[in-house]
């Protein structure tokens, strides 16, 4: 364990308990940073934070404004490592005091441990073809947590050492208006079976073709990267890979998804996978447990029938 | 509007080789234009037409990558009227701050700008930061996850921003700097014309960047991850026979 001081910084208050035992786990001093009112931090009181600061951001403000207050915060300390939430203010926030403190900033990390004297961050690169592990050589650190990298604590005692973050917002970015988004999604990290739609289904409609298949099987159904994004087919929570939803079911059948790197990352934990995919040469069937080379508009309709 | 992309150029990792004892052979593989810049060229296309203003490329990168004349024509014929690069093999660019701070010190190379575009992230190693640090080293206003830019008036731009939960419009004073989210766009494949043309296209070698403080992150390890056994039975066709199989062997295996 080391001694200093991690931070841990949350836009979502709901990441705070993991974040701050895996802070706990590694340094002697948690102070957590959130952004609310006082309300707020006695409400995160039992987080696992030794100290809690809050700061109060407007209606027309953003927990962004806050950088250089937070940084001025770190810099009291002669060394310090800071954890942010890997939400996309997070990592905003993350790279404004990254620059404050004059360091880089590691996103996405997936595990942070203690070895020799100095917390080691992983995080995968190349699109998954690699996890690589590296550490800050500066007194201070910057680092966006992906969810699950730490386990959640035992219950902690709360503490009583609340207070406002020193400093100002500054530099705020004019907001027009907010609102909010209206999405649903499926839980695929549960799922036992998932039928997996790639850019190979040709229309939004033939999703009930999909959907029928599921249906059949007994299966959610989940989706690439661009069919999510780009089509807007289906919401972005439904889409797998290293920068999605990362599942692991006893089967799932993926229908014209190419197997770029990216997306096996997501799915390569799968008990089976079975490929449908026109393209002899895609590189999904070096992943697939069982494939065939074909038509998918040929195949589900025959598989439909067959199985139910 | 004058209007800077930032464009990365990485090794394909697609053609990544991976060596037996799981560490990375890279020397063989391929440069491209890291894929989501494809969604930032766009952007800077589009808001140049609106505005009638005009595109510039920004690279910083090694020789290998930035000196080869098809990467330089296929960044052109996406949109840019020119090309500006900082090549230099002296810096080794480990990290965010020190890739934001040769950028900063190029785009205060580049002349007056109204707004410099940067990808969601780079294909390679997708820190997501670049962009973020570049607008705070040069005291801009600086955005991620932009998912729509809107001419605003003089010296403005709106900007819709999507987070996790909602969705923010935002008026940003220019010059600012904006990562824009890989859901903005559907970048355009290059017509041949823009391809013929892109070839003629004027390309500035900048500076160098002269000392920086050097990388501040210390890599200890980098492994492919151990990879799963796969059966890979693989039956070529559509017809009843095969689909027959594919039914037998969901039958077995998971029904
Ligand atoms: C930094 C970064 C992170 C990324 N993260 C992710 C991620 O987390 N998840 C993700 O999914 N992607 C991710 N991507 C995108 C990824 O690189 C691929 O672009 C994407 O996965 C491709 O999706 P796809 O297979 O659906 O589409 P495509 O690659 O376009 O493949 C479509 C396939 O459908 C087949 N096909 C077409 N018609 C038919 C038919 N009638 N019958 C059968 N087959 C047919 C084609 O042969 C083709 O192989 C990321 C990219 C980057 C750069
Ligand atoms: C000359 C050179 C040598 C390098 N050598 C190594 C090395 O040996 N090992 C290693 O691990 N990494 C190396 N890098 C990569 C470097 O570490 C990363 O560029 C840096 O960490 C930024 O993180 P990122 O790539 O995740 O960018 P992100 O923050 O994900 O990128 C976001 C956006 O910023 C812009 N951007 C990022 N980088 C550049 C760029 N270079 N030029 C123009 N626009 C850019 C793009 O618009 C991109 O979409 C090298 C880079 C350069 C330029």
């Amino acid at each position: 364990m080391l001694n200093q001081t991690v931070f841990v910084i949350s836009d979502d208050t709901a990441a705070l308990s993991e974040l701050c035992a895996g802070a706990k786990s590694l340094a002697t001093r948690v102070t957590a940073i959130v952004f609310g009112g006082q309300d707020t931090a006695e409400s995160a009181a039992s987080c696992g934070a030794d100290a809690i600061r809050y700061c109060p951001v407007s209606e027309e403000g953003a927990p962004e404004d806050y950088a250089s207050a937070i940084a001025a915060v770190v810099k009291k300390e002669n060394q310090a490592f800071v954890m942010l939430h890997n939400s996309i203010r997070g990592r905003c926030l993350a790279g404004r005091i990254g620059v404050l403190l004059d360091t880089p900033v590691l996103t996405s990390v997936s595990a942070v441990a203690e070895e020799g004297g100095a917390l080691v961050c992983r995080r995968m690169v190349y699109g998954g073809t690699a996890q690589r592990s590296e550490r800050f050589a500066k007194p201070y650190g910057v680092a966006t947590i992906s969810g699950g990298a730490f386990e959640p604590g035992p219950a902690l005692p709360t503490t009583t050492d609340i207070a406002q973050l020193e400093g100002a917002p500054e530099g705020g970015i004019r907001r027009i208006s907010r609102a909010e988004k209206k999405e649903g999604g499926v839980n695929l990290v549960a799922a036992k079976r998932i039928v997996d739609v790639g850019r190979g289904l040709a229309a939004e409609e033939d999703l009930a073709l999909c959907r029928e298949l599921a249906g059949v099987l007994g299966a959610e159904v989940g989706c690439s990267r661009p069919v999510a994004e780009n089509n807007k087919w289906l919401p972005k929570s439904s889409y797998m890979g290293i920068t999605g939803v990362q599942v692991k079911p006893d089967v799932i059948l993926t229908l014209g998804v190419s197997g770029q790197v990216q997306h096996i990352g997501g799915i390569n934990k799968s008990r089976v996978i079975v490929a449908i995919n026109k393209d002899k040469a895609a590189p999904i069937f070096k992943s697939c447990d069982f494939g065939l080379v074909g038509d998918l508009y040929k195949i589900v309709p025959a598989l439909i029938k067959k199985l139910s | 509007m004058k209007i800077i992309v930032c464009c990365k150029i990485v090794p394909n990792e697609e053609e990544i080789r991976v060596l037996p004892d799981r560490s990375l052979d890279l020397s063989a593989t391929p440069w491209k234009i890291s894929q989501y810049d494809l969604n930032a060229l766009e952007s800077g296309r589009q808001l140049a037409a609106e505005t009638k203003g005009s595109v510039t490329a920004l690279s910083v990168g090694g020789p290998s990558a930035l000196d080869s004349t098809k990467i330089r024509k296929d960044v052109l014929s996406r949109g840019a009227d020119d090309l500006k690069l900082v090549i230099d093999d002296s810096h080794s660019f480990s990290d965010s701050l020190e890739t934001a701070k040769a950028l900063a010190g190029a785009l205060k190379n580049c002349g007056a700008f109204d707004v410099v575009l940067c990808g969601m992230g780079s294909s390679d190693l997708y820190l997501q930061e670049t962009g973020i640090q570049t607008g705070a080293l040069l005291g801009l206003p600086s955005i991620n996850n932009v998912t729509a830019i809107r001419p605003a008036g003089e010296g403005l731009l709106e900007v819709e921003r999507t987070l996790e939960e909602e969705v923010e419009t935002l008026e940003v004073t220019l010059p600012a700097v904006l990562s824009v989210s890989s859901e903005i766009n559907v970048p355009s494949v290059p017509a041949m014309r823009e391809i013929m043309r892109a070839g003629k296209k004027p390309v500035a070698v900048l500076d160098d960047l002269g000392a920086l403080d050097g990388a501040s992150l210390e890599m200890l390890e980098q492994l492919a991850p151990e990879q799963q056994e796969r059966r890979q039975e693989v039956i070529e066709g559509d017809g009843d026979e095969a689909v027959e199989a594919l039914a037998q062997f969901l039958k077995k295996e998971c029904l």
